[in-house]
């Protein structure tokens, strides 16, 4: 245990504890793994107590600010657990002052942000943060059409995978299984194993317009969202608006009420304005060019109509086109139109990148894509 | 493995193969081996991951034993193969009688047509090798859990031979480009830390250590390009690796000086993609100044 006294570990199981308060998962086991970590190194260094900290109890860079943020407040501010307890070195040292000089600026980064209206929320009359709250859409509806979407399962196309199993009929010869057969005629190949490449499914990318034009689909379509995650397979799923951000964990939870309740949460732009282009570029350069997208289907649903500069959504369609294996686009403004002709902008745009155009605005459009499904191979 | 007592001495051991960590960097270093505990390393790519590795064993003058995944990768690429085509000829080589007995069964299930694969040579070697397990992100899931189960046991049961355990464990470092969330329990058995760009001074030092043939008024010069250029909206932003091959270039050229003439000849050293490339000819006073 450490040498500092029963003190230090009281502070360290703290100051997890103080980070598991802000959501970040922390088990007893981080803690633990803290505690011998804080042993190996010297106690009374701001810096090792720091940097020991973020090894285990950290694994994704977006939570190193928060973890600056709580670390300054344990164990620099005057009213903090931590410094009550740990007692600092009287001289410093030269990384520990640089450290504590950059946890203050962020601090006052962090404030002076928060005065300043938060980026990426224009000054247009129509974006006025609201939410819309589920109520809208009676619950007996909401049931109903959830009941009848469960029943939909999305098949995404299977892609041939460099990895290949034992098969009964195969074009390559499986030599492992060859020679252990051939063992029992004496090294004598009676017969050949034969191996085939296995077969995967697509990852399906499903990418919603949520803004006010397309308010009475997004509902269905989120509730729709929400069966095809329940279905095993890779599915990610999206929301954007004038900003894009990924929901597909908070869809993952059981109840769907709450769900769909968190999901409409994550995303603060509802009914406001649309920004088709910058929320593709901004999938693409985030999600997109990381691999998500390589070889999946995409499934973009809105109607289009978009306020952006049309030339970035053309650039995002052609950089998107390149990666994915195909693109969906559903349009509620198709409805049941067989021969529907997107006359706006922002669809003439995105219509020679889009394979297939659904219309996505009732059931049977989407027992549709589910039957489109499984031909894109 | 050379005995290292504190944090310094890992910098200082680093330093000495032209590695510039920072404090950060070398506690989650100096933690991972005195815990045995792998150490999982991300960050954007040209940083500098890999390359700790290689430091490591140089300094330590022990063996680098590395595992490259990729998608498709199983166990038997990181593992172990036997070598079939071998034992195929081997058994014609063996008269009928010889065939059916026992001795050419364990012949042929012995060393001899084993091919060691990169998990395997690690467990031998013990803590006399460094065990880099490059890009795990570009494997599957299933690879994952494999390599968690060899990560925890260190030990390899091959059903012909038996298992073979590792007497003393290597120093484990697990590299990640973010290209997908890797698994969680596989976060919680390693140390984490994350490699972010470096700051100006520190950027120089690692240049200046990387290519000391390269005049300092231009390392100086080509970095503060590089961090100017970051800023931009680029999709593939460069790392460090390519600040150090671009004050390489130009002082191959004999350039003494960093202009804008100068940056767009040699642009393709540092801009490897043709979107970035526009991008930067447009904002080209921005990034020489």
């Amino acid at each position: 245990m450490p040498a500092a006294g029963s003190g230090l570990e009281y502070a360290l199981v703290g100051f997890g504890r103080a980070l598991r308060k802000e959501g970040l998962v922390v088990g007893s086991g981080h803690i633990l793994t803290y505690c011998e970590c804080v042993e190996k190194l010297d106690p009374t260094e701001l810096a090792d107590l720091y940097y020991g900290g973020r090894s285990c109890l950290i694994h994704r860079p977006a939570d190193i600010p928060m973890y600056n943020r709580v670390f300054k407040a344990y164990f620099l501010d005057p009213g903090g657990e931590g410094k009550k307890v740990v007692e600092m070195k009287k001289q410093a040292s030269a990384e520990t002052e640089a450290l504590m000089e950059m946890l203050m600026e962020e601090e006052k980064e962090g404030q002076e942000r928060e005065g300043e209206p938060p980026s990426g929320i224009m000054a247009s009359t129509l974006e006025v943060l609201r939410k819309k709250a589920f109520g809208e859409c009676t619950p007996e509806e909401l049931a109903a059409l959830r009941a009848l979407m469960a029943r939909f399962r999305l098949i995404p196309p299977k892609r041939l995978t460099r990895r290949s199993e034992k098969a009964h009929k195969g074009k390559r010869p499986y030599l492992r299984d060859t020679v252990r057969k051939a063992m029992r005629h004496g090294g004598e190949i009676t017969e050949l194993s034969w191996r085939k490449r296995k077969y995967r499914q697509r990852r399906l990318i499903l990418i919603l317009d949520i803004s006010g034009s397309m308010s009475t689909y997004s509902r269905a379509l989120l509730q729709f969202a929400y069966s095809a995650t329940r279905v095993p397979g890779k599915v990610e799923v999206f929301c954007f608006g004038t900003r894009l951000t990924r929901i597909t964990d908070t869809l993952q939870k059981r109840n769907p009420d709450e769900a769909l309740t968190e999901a409409t949460k994550a995303v603060f732009d509802w009914e406001g304005g649309t920004k088709i282009g910058e929320s593709l570029a901004h999938f693409y350069k985030n999600w997109g060019r990381r691999g998500m997208c390589r070889g999946s289907i995409l499934i973009i649903a809105s109607d289009g109509l978009e306020r952006g500069d049309p030339a970035v959504l053309d650039q995002a369609m052609t950089r998107l086109a390149r990666l994915c294996h195909a693109i969906i686009w559903m349009n509620p403004l198709k409805g049941d139109d067989p021969n529907y002709e997107p006359r706006s902008v922002g669809m003439s745009c995105a219509m020679p990148f889009v394979d297939v155009l659904l219309s996505g605005h009732d059931l049977d459009s989407l027992k549709e894509l589910a039957e489109v499904l499984p031909t894109l191979n | 493995m050379g005995a290292l007592n504190s944090v310094e001495d890992v910098t200082q051991t680093l330093a000495s193969q032209a590695y510039i960590a920072d404090r950060g960097l070398s506690t989650s270093v100096y933690l991972a081996l005195s815990l045995g505990r792998p150490l999982l390393l991300e960050g954007e790519p040209g940083v500098g991951k890999t390359e700790i590795s290689k430091a490591l064993a140089a300094a330590f003058n022990v063996e680098l034993i590395r595992l490259q995944c990729y998608e498709g990768i199983d166990a038997n690429q990181a593992l172990y193969e036997w070598d079939y085509t071998a034992q195929l000829l081997y058994v014609r080589t063996l008269s009928s009688e010889q065939a059916k007995g026992t001795e050419a069964l364990d012949d042929l299930f012995g060393e001899r047509f084993l091919i060691e694969r990169p998990l395997l040579k690690a467990v031998k070697a013990g803590n006399r090798c460094i065990l880099l397990i490059d890009e795990v992100d570009r494997s599957d899931d299933e690879f994952e859990a494999f390599l968690l189960e060899v990560l925890s046991d260190f030990q390899v049961t091959i059903p012909e031979l038996g298992t073979i355990a590792a007497e003393t464990r290597p120093l484990v470092i697990v590299t990640s480009n973010r290209t997908r969330d890797l698994h969680d329990a596989l976060k919680r058995r390693c140390l984490y830390h994350w490699i972010d760009y470096p700051v100006l001074d520190r950027e120089v030092q690692i240049v200046k250590a990387r290519a000391p043939e390269v005049a300092d008024g231009l390392v100086r010069k080509v970095a503060s390009a590089v961090q100017r250029m970051r800023r931009l909206d680029m999709a593939k932003k460069p790392g460090v690796a390519e600040t150090i091959d671009w004050a390489r270039a130009l002082d191959f050229l004999g350039a003494s000086n960093l202009d804008a003439k100068t940056a767009d000849e040699t642009l393709g050293s540092v801009v490897k993609d043709r979107d970035d490339l526009d991008l930067v000819r447009e904002s080209m006073s921005e990034v020489i100044k």
